[in-house]
């Protein structure tokens, strides 16, 4: 069994993607916080084990970390954090609605596509020490890990990419929202998601969690038949979340289509990076490497 | 519009694939899962017309191409495209017949009345014919048809009128045409013809030159070491009398009387001692009848002759009954055959360059040598004729050749068996026509069973195995014939059809051998003129003599009526002259090509609209 998670794990950690990455490992974490030391600045003091504050316990939160004589005193449950967790904690919000199980011209789905994205992405930050939580949702919250940087927390993080199994309809706007509530501190919130629902609730979910204070990265993961549509002959296009049916001629269709896709990029590209948000479109034909780097490259030009 | 092969239009109904899929594909689109269906929904739905027109487009592409395919097949054609304008084809006798005082120019002036009747805009076409037809203006104007009327001038043939209406056919070419035949109506002109097709579509015309003169003719002349024989014939209704003159090169070496009854010929013996070398012209004067067969030239030069070596057993019967056969041609005419014996034994010594055939009836005794010398002799371009005969032995005869196991041993025949020529055309039974079946009275006891690799057969007998079967060695032939020749297992040398079956198997075997010095006006070699005469020709610069054939000198005419009734009107709206007509009708036109070029085209058009 061990064996077995190990070589999972494998999947997420490809050694090739880690190496091309560890060369950019500092340069993005200047960029993202820079909260640790070396390349990257941290906004607080150091490291420390330190209490730092109370924050409302919520589902998914480690118990150990429930302060009993606050809930004694208040009948509420609150979770201490230290200073130790505050370096860098990154939340890694995999969208796992219907859509996200599509694979149409790529090797694999969007879904997991977007997992092995997340992983890469935590186990840099586990690198560097810095925390990871994920949390994975479709109209709601799925499942939740919070941030940690403690030994073990990469590999349970893995595992529960490995597991995670598409849900029903997207909601983007509303666990953003939620987050963004319960987020206390500075964060970098990684957002991995096709983003194809209506872009309004999405744009503001992601502004909440900017206005909170969290440094927020998009990745929209698009699968290359949604990029292209390359559909031949007259098709009855069923929606795999609604399965609502569009019948047309993909040849008259298809410009007006990519017009649309291109709208939608158009207004995500300009109202994300008008917030301060970096939004990168990936490509699931694409290795992911180059998915990493194109995201890296940009939080460096931004630097 | 009609079609020659209207059953390829079933092939039209291919058009049923591309129409079903149409209808099957029209609304029935495969479900695609999809994920941004949401923004499919924004399309413009106009596109959903120009799809329909395009697949209308397709449709119709594919079904019009479909179609044109089927009917190319099928081969259309106008039926009345071509009788737009008429055909008129006179046709004008010229045989030597026509020759006959003042009766060409008749003719003529028939022929020409015949072109003045063409109505405006119709065709003409001049035939001119004895026998062989000339066609001296193709299907165009009547001036040009006057024009080459004049030119035409009686020749020396003799009259054929089959190959009139077959060249007339030709002409029309399925179409509707008007046949105007100018003779005058010889009987002899239907001399040999079984049959004669004039397609319904050819209205025919007869027209008669003219009654023929009484005519005296000199049919034939054989000659004798102390006198010449002619043949005088007289077609006439009175008796006539006068001089026969034997001229030699030139000069008049002998003349005599004759006497001949009405509708009778008599032989005239000239007392006179000819010359073994030279021409000579046997004459007589019919200053009212026909001059072109007045005279007739005779080759006096020895001939050669066709020398046929018979490989017998050397004891009786053997090569008796075939001996004598041949002998029936006589020893003085043209194309006799000169026959020696010799056994088996004695042919490795025997030179056989100098027969052009060797009769095969035993081969007791026959060497290697023999038989080489009988396999370089055939395949240097002798003529052999094997009997299957008991004392030939199959094994010997297939060692000459190499050949392997064509007679496979030898079978008893039922008391009925007899024999049947399976190619009539054969020259061996091609002189015996509707006497062929005379060979049917012979019956075969015993003969060989012959397997048919390698031979073509032409005859067999009537329980099915091959009785007369050829083949060629080299540049010879062989002639196989399963029985024997020596009335051992067939009573055929019984029988009158012996004597010319031998005769024209030895001939057929010495062909190539055969160099005759008497011709008929048109059947001459090279060298010769188209009239009567001695000419020499060839390589060899031989002496030959032309002469005009006799039949045509004897005046027989026949009703326009009578001859009518000797043409077979076929109707050439069916059955196979129908299929003939249209057959050239569909020649003419081809219209399948342009419908294989627009279905090219429409295919090109479904390509552009299908990649639009």
């Amino acid at each position: 069994m061990a064996q077995t998670s190990t070589s999972r794990d494998l999947r997420f950690l490809d050694p090739a993607v880690i190496a091309r990455l560890g060369t950019m490992e500092l340069k993005a974490r200047t960029v993202v916080e820079g909260f640790l030391a070396g390349l990257h600045r941290s906004p607080f003091k150091g490291f420390s084990v330190e209490f730092a504050e109370y924050r409302q316990y919520l589902p998914g939160d480690d118990l150990s970390t429930l302060d009993w004589k606050v809930y004694a005193r208040s009948d509420r449950h609150y979770v201490k954090k230290f200073e130790e967790e505050t370096n860098l904690e990154c939340h890694l919000l995999v969208d796992v609605s219907a859509s996200m199980a599509y694979r149409g011209g790529a090797p694999m789905s969007k879904l997991e596509y977007g997992s092995v994205l997340a992983g890469s992405l935590a186990f840099l930050m586990n690198r560097q020490r810095d925390a990871s939580g994920l949390i994975a949702f479709d109209d709601r919250i799925a499942f939740r890990m919070p941030a940690s940087a403690r030994p073990g927390h990469l590999h349970a993080l893995l595992l529960a990419l490995e597991h995670l199994k598409p849900g029903e309809r997207s909601d983007v706007g509303r666990p953003l929202h939620q987050l963004a509530e319960a987020l206390v501190k500075r964060s970098l919130v990684v957002l991995i998601s096709d983003l194809l629902d209506d872009p309004e609730p999405a744009i503001r979910g992601l502004r909440h969690l900017k206005f909170r204070g969290s440094d927020v990265v998009v990745f929209q993961v698009l699968d290359p038949h949604e990029l292209t549509f390359p559909f031949r002959g007259p098709s009855r296009f069923r929606d795999v979340e609604s399965a609502d049916e569009v019948t047309a001629d993909p040849a008259s269709v298809r410009a007006a289509y990519l017009r649309e896709l291109a709208g939608l990029t158009l207004r995500y590209d300009r109202e994300l990076r008008g917030a301060g948000i970096d939004y990168v479109q990936l490509d699931t034909s694409q290795p992911l490497d180059f998915a990493l780097l194109s995201y890296l490259s940009a939080r460096s030009r931004r630097k | 519009m009609n079609f020659l092969f209207p059953a390829f239009l079933l092939g039209g109904l291919a058009i049923a694939v591309p129409i079903v899929l149409h209808f099957l594909r029209r609304d029935v689109a495969p479900p695609v899962p999809f994920t941004a269906v949401r923004l499919l929904r924004k399309s413009p739905v106009a596109r959903s017309k120009r799809r329909r027109l395009r697949d209308l487009l397709l449709l119709a592409a594919r079904v019009v191409a479909l179609l044109l395919l089927a009917a190319a097949f099928a081969r259309p054609y106008v039926a009345g495209a071509a009788r737009g304008s008429t055909l008129r084809i006179v046709a004008i006798d010229r045989s030597y017949s026509m020759n006959a005082p003042g009766r060409f120019a008749h003719a003529l002036d028939l022929a020409g009345r015949a072109i003045d009747e063409a109505a405006v805009g119709e065709r003409v076409a001049v035939l001119a014919f004895d026998d062989h037809v000339e066609t001296v203006a193709a299907p165009g104007s009547a001036t040009a048809a006057r024009t080459a009327l004049a030119a035409i001038a009686a020749g020396f043939g003799a009259t054929r009128y089959s190959e009139v209406f077959t060249k007339a056919a030709e002409i029309a070419a399925g179409d509707e045409a008007r046949l105007i035949l100018v003779s005058d109506l010889q009987r002899s002109g239907w001399d040999g013809e079984d049959r004669s097709v004039l397609p319904a579509g050819i209205s025919l015309d007869v027209r008669d030159a003219g009654r023929a003169p009484s005519n005296l003719s000199v049919v034939s002349v054989s000659v004798t070491p102390d006198r010449v024989i002619a043949a005088v014939r007289n077609s006439g209704p009175q008796p006539r009398s006068g001089k026969i003159r034997v001229e030699h090169d030139g000069r008049i070496a002998q003349t005599s009387t004759y006497t001949v009854g009405p509708d009778s010929a008599v032989d005239v013996a000239i007392p006179y001692r000819p010359p073994s070398t030279g021409t000579m012209t046997v004459s007589i004067d019919d200053p009212e009848g026909l001059s072109a067969d007045n005279s007739r030239f005779v080759v006096l030069d020895a001939g050669p002759s066709n020398s046929v070596l018979l490989v017998t057993s050397g004891a009786n019967p053997s090569g008796y009954y075939i001996a004598r056969a041949l002998a029936a041609i006589g020893g003085t005419d043209v194309g006799r055959i000169d026959v020696r014996s010799s056994t088996a034994a004695a042919l490795a010594d025997d030179n056989l360059t100098k027969y052009s055939a060797v009769v095969l009836l035993s081969t007791r005794a026959l060497d290697r040598r023999g038989r080489e010398s009988i396999a370089g002799f055939v395949r240097a371009g002798g003529g052999l004729l094997i009997a299957g005969s008991p004392e030939v032995e199959a094994a010997v005869v297939s060692a000459i050749f190499n050949w392997s196991s064509s007679m496979t041993g030898t079978i008893e025949m039922p008391a009925a068996v007899a024999l049947s020529p399976t190619d009539p055309r054969h020259p061996v039974f091609r002189p015996f026509a509707s006497l062929s079946a005379n060979l049917g009275q012979v019956r075969f006891a015993r003969a060989w069973r012959i397997t048919a690799d390698g031979w073509e057969i032409a005859a067999r007998f009537t329980d099915g195995n091959p009785a007369l079967v050829e083949r060629r060695e080299g540049t010879g032939r062989v002639v196989l014939f399963a029985s024997d020749l020596d009335r051992q297992w067939n009573d055929f040398p019984l029988h009158p059809a012996f004597v010319p079956f031998v005769i024209e198997a030895v001939r057929y075997l010495s062909a190539p051998h055969d160099r005759g010095r008497d011709y008929i006006v048109g059947t001459a070699p090279a060298g010769a003129d188209l009239r009567p005469g001695a000419y020499r020709v060839g390589p060899d610069n031989r002496l030959i003599a032309v002469n005009v054939d006799p039949r045509e000198g004897v005046t027989k005419e026949m009703g326009q009526q009578e001859f009518a009734q000797r043409v077979e009107r076929v109707d050439t709206t069916s059955g196979s002259s129908g299929d003939v007509r249209s057959i050239h009708l569909e020649a003419g036109q081809s219209y399948w090509r342009y419908g294989l070029l627009l279905m090219l085209l429409a295919l090109v058009a479904e390509s552009f609209v299908g990649r639009a």
